[in-house]
């Protein structure tokens, strides 16, 4: 498939700001005029040797906007001033004297308005993009959901029927997965998910009752649950999804429309974390039994509001900021001594990975290097042209901490797309510059791609490549991604879990840092959406569009390997800095760094959540 | 008019240095194509047009600044301005890529400071409408005072007109307020307590004053505010509105325009927002209001205002000083190129040190 490839960039790949050559500190000058310093100092271009010429230019605006010395309504040219306020392009208004120039000749020959652009249109910037993959089909394959249960018919059944009475079965089967976790020790979440308190004590107990409830009801309406105590209703809760899985995964569909009928009664007995997981995976489950199809998660409809759940999730705990934070260390430290260096982020979004960067950059010892950033991101579905605003807000940045800066977009569908020659600098390099030294960045984005079969394999051929110094991987710690069905299910029951027992306890850890007011909640609440979607993703969906499928360090490592990639030790550095950072950060309850080979993990007590992870191409 | 139009333009440039005078009237031209007839606000156009810089954890000139967010149900964030020791890693242990993140983390959870420090609440100026705490030039203004004062800076970004009317800037300056006086970081000296100052331009002096005001009610203790050129109207017209209208920058009719932008839909400028003492204000005789250093400029056309907004605080035996600069313009203290701003500094400095209690 051919794919187009548009760098409209005038200088330098899109957005260059940032040039250490500013004209304010040209004290010896010697060709370039001066620029008056204080107003430079405040954001304005104004040559001292122009100044009365830009006044001069100013007043005769005033007056062609009709802005007279008195009051006189009826004097203003409202019109004029209309039209250079919504018709006009503002091309860089700190350069006072050629942004009057241009609203004057606005004066003299206003053009005809301009039909109604898009809000990108007011900033003189230029768009570089990649288009592509579109032919490519990524969201033609529907795959169908288990089509073995097409010719069964969903009827209404008295009785519920539950897990397998038998005891012993059950129990065999428990200790396996509910790992005592620690969430129940907490006393921050006393209302933690129960898998690890409540089964450990008497499990035999606990199963008679479904059996019970089985039999006497063969015959009788179905009878109304009532919650004796919390806990036991939470296990039963458990019990109920755990059964309505593995009915699923039997297709027996009349078992598990029961079963998933259950769940909400059970899951409003309970509270905190323990309710909300309960209420995504039944949604998830109902979503699979009835076959509604959700929407994929990249939809191109959905990027804006993912993106702002995105934006609430990393405020709202340390997941995305620890991330961030350690494959930054280990990119610091591949970039230690190299004057340029580039950085793909294989999912820019809004860029929130890199003012850290930039600024550690710029504090180095020597110097900043010359910076290069190739931004990937999705198409969008309207005009807005997302990913240049990213580029243009981190080149602002760069540009006040003087690190010298360049930024490209590449619109990609999926990150099979990308070709090594995208990734190449833009201009010829001189013999005497010294080549780039790469870093490529990966958040949660490389499992995406074990929904397309090859998919993994032509993104990391790419990357070898493009040669990088170093490629940093952070990716969810669990196997959400086996071929069972059921499997799947209770590992990442027990992950989101653990998760969401995390979100509660750390939003009580934070008030260390804020007053403890209404408003945490925003970010949590959010913070939930966007974990339930991963959740109705790992559950209800399947084939190209179950694209959470999340694979354990162990995976990667094997996965990279194959690939040609070995493992980059993460310091001691990046892990005393990560704890410190967390104790002060997350009111340090429950969340805990840990080193594992080289690797760095976040755990919610003692169960790892996110591993970061880098790696080289392997020597030969 | 356009003979005595040209007058009050040369008048006006022979007051102030060139420079300034491009700066302002490039805000006078660029304001007036933000402003509509209909009352609304292109805030689209004006957020494009405002210059501003991010916050920078890399001191410069040895001060350090970062953004925060201290109301997450509004939104409400501030600058936090500090004087920080440069170089790399300045701090022991800080490197990588913590070197920035750990000692806003550090100071932000840090403990009270045996050594007495102001901490200066710095509302921006903008008439309601305009800026922010990243404005350029309140950022620059910011770090002039954690120079002069030795201490720290919180500048509010609080919410606008006229999309957020009163009395929604009061409410954030009181946010910002009992934020500041909750945190172990910002308190000093033996007690130990956040020795606040209350300080502001134009509508920020505005709402220091009623800031205040809620202050005094509520029994919690300023230091003393600090009113730079304070915005206040009234139905009537002073003296100095009438003859300065239209002259030095500034016009009646773009008074008139923000006060109906930020006032309740049904007000008018006699509402106490903006004419605290005037017949539907409050005197404050009796209440713990705070002292008052009043900033004001001549060629101010509302300068009577200020002046009567002194008075009255005068009369109801409040301690106030008066720095009367008639020859400046709004917007003096934007740029240390003249004698105003030089001198109003040293005024700062000294009222600061004075009321460092």
């Amino acid at each position: 498939m051919k794919r187009e490839y548009q760098d409209a960039g005038g200088s330098s790949g899109g957005v260059d700001m940032g040039s250490c050559k500013d004209k304010v500190m040209a004290a010896a000058a010697g060709e370039e005029e001066e620029v008056d310093e204080l107003l430079a100092a405040l954001g304005y271009k104004v040559r001292s040797s122009d100044m009365a010429d830009v006044a001069q230019k100013l007043e005769q605006l005033e007056m062609a906007m009709g802005m007279g010395g008195v009051s006189a309504p009826g004097a203003a040219d409202d019109g004029f001033v209309s039209h250079l306020a919504t018709d006009t392009v503002h091309y860089n208004p700190s350069d006072l004297s050629s942004w009057v120039e241009s609203m004057l000749s606005e004066l003299n020959a206003p053009p005809p308005p301009l039909p109604p652009s898009p809000p990108a249109h007011r900033h003189a910037s230029t768009s570089s993009t990649v288009t592509g993959g579109g032919g490519s089909g990524y969201f033609d394959h529907l795959a169908a959901v288990d089509s073995s249960s097409s010719t069964y018919t969903l009827r209404p059944i008295p009785s519920p029927l539950v897990a397998p009475a038998d005891p012993s079965a059950d129990s065999a089967r428990e200790p396996k997965r509910m790992r005592t976790g620690g969430g129940s020790t907490s006393s921050s979440s006393s209302s933690s998910s129960s898998l690890g308190g409540g089964v450990s004590r008497g499990s035999v107990v606990e199963a008679a009752p479904p059996a019970t409830q089985a039999s006497a009801a063969a015959n009788a309406p179905p009878v109304p649950v009532v919650m004796v105590d919390t806990q036991e209703a939470g296990i039963r809760l458990v019990h109920a999804l755990l059964a309505c899985a593995e009915a699923v995964q039997q297709e027996n569909f009349a078992a598990a429309d029961a079963l998933v009928k259950q769940i909400p009664t059970l899951a409003a007995s309970q509270g905190g974390a323990m309710r909300k997981v309960a209420a995504y995976f039944g949604e998830a489950l109902a979503r699979r039994v009835y076959r509604f199809r959700p929407a994929p998660d990249s939809s191109l409809l959905d990027a804006a509001f993912a993106d702002l759940l995105h934006a609430h999730f990393y405020e709202s705990c340390p997941y995305l900021k620890f991330a961030h934070f350690t494959a930054n260390q280990a990119i610091l430290e591949a970039f230690a001594g190299c004057r340029r260096v580039h950085v793909v982020d294989f999912d820019i979004k809004q860029g929130m990975q890199w003012p850290a960067l930039l600024q550690a950059l710029a504090l180095r010892p020597g110097g900043p290097p010359s910076f290069r950033l190739t931004g990937v991101g999705p198409p969008q579905p309207d005009e807005t042209d997302a990913l240049q605003q990213v580029g243009w807000k981190l080149a602002q940045f760069a540009h006040t901490i003087r690190v010298d800066f360049q930024y490209r977009g590449l619109v990609a569908a999926t990150l099979a797309d990308l070709e090594p020659f995208m990734l190449q600098p833009e201009s010829e390099q001189d013999a005497n510059d010294e080549p780039e030294v790469i870093a490529v960045n990966s958040v949660f984005e490389l499992h995406r791609l074990l929904a397309q079969p090859g998919a993994l394999e032509k993104v990391l051929g790419t990357v070898q490549a493009v040669r990088p110094r170093i490629v940093t991987v952070v990716e969810q710690e669990a196997n959400h991604n086996s071929g069972k069905f059921l499997d799947r299910f209770t590992e990442s029951l027990h992950y989101y879990s653990t998760m969401f027992d995390s979100l509660e306890g750390g939003s009580s850890g934070q008030s260390e840092l804020s007053p403890p007011a209404a408003g945490c909640g925003t970010d949590q609440v959010m913070s939930e959406v966007y974990l339930g979607r991963q959740i109705c993703n790992v559950v209800a969906c399947e084939g190209a569009e179950r694209t959470e499928r999340h694979e354990t360090l162990g995976q990667w490592r094997n996965r990279l390997g194959r690939a040609g990639f070995e493992p980059v030790h993460l310091g001691s550095n990046a892990y005393k800095q990560a704890s410190t950072l967390l104790a002060l950060f997350a009111g340090g309850d429950g969340y805990r760094v840990e080193e594992k080979d080289g690797c760095l993990t976040l755990a919610w007590h003692t169960r790892p959540l996110i591993a970061t992870s880098a790696w080289r191409i392997a020597a030969a | 008019m356009a003979g005595s139009d040209e007058v009050n333009r040369n008048e006006c440039k022979t007051v102030v240095p060139l420079n300034t005078w491009v700066l302002i009237s490039n805000f006078k031209v660029k304001y007036h194509l933000l402003r509509r007839p209909d009352g609304t606000f292109d805030r689209y156009l004006a957020e494009y047009l405002d210059k501003r810089v991010p916050p920078n954890a890399r001191p410069v000139e040895g001060v350090s600044s970062f953004d925060h967010v201290i109301d997450q149900s509004v939104g409400l964030e501030v600058r936090i301005y500090r004087a920080t020791v440069g170089g790399n890693g300045g701090e022991a242990g800080a490197e990588g890529a913590a070197a920035v993140t750990l000692p806003i983390l550090e100071f932000l959870t840090g403990a009270p400071a045996a050594e007495p420090f102001p901490v200066i609440i710095f509302f921006h100026g903008g008439s309601f409408a305009h800026s922010s705490s990243s404005t350029t030039i309140y950022d620059n203004l910011c770090r002039r005072f954690v120079k002069l004062s030795k201490g720290v800076v919180v500048s509010v970004n609080y919410r606008r007109a006229p999309e957020h009317r009163y009395p929604c800037a009061y409410d954030d300056g009181w946010t910002a307020l009992k934020w500041v006086l909750s945190q172990p970081c910002l308190r000093s000296g033996k007690d130990p307590q956040a020795r606040v100052f209350l300080s502001g331009d134009s509508s920020g002096g505005n709402i220091a004053h009623h800031v205040a005001v809620r202050a005094a009610d509520e029994g919690v203790m300023i230091c003393g505010n600090i009113l730079l050129n304070a915005m206040f109207g009234g139905n009537e017209r002073t003296e100095s509105e009438r003859r300065l209208d239209g002259k030095y920058f500034v016009t009646l009719q773009d008074r008139d325009w923000y006060w109906k932008a930020y006032l309740p839909e049904d007000a008018d400028r006699d509402h106490p927002a903006c004419n605290p003492f005037g017949p539907n204000g409050r005197r404050l005789r009796g209440l713990p209001f705070t002292k008052s250093l009043i900033i004001v400029s001549g060629l101010d056309l509302t300068c009577d205002r200020q002046l009567a907004y002194a008075e009255g605080l005068r009369e109801d035996d409040l301690d106030v000083k008066v720095v009367h600069r008639e020859k400046a313009t709004v917007g003096f203290y934007l740029l240390p190129n003249t004698d105003h701003y030089h001198e109003v500094m040293d005024e700062i400095t000294d009222f600061l040190k004075d009321n460092l209690l």
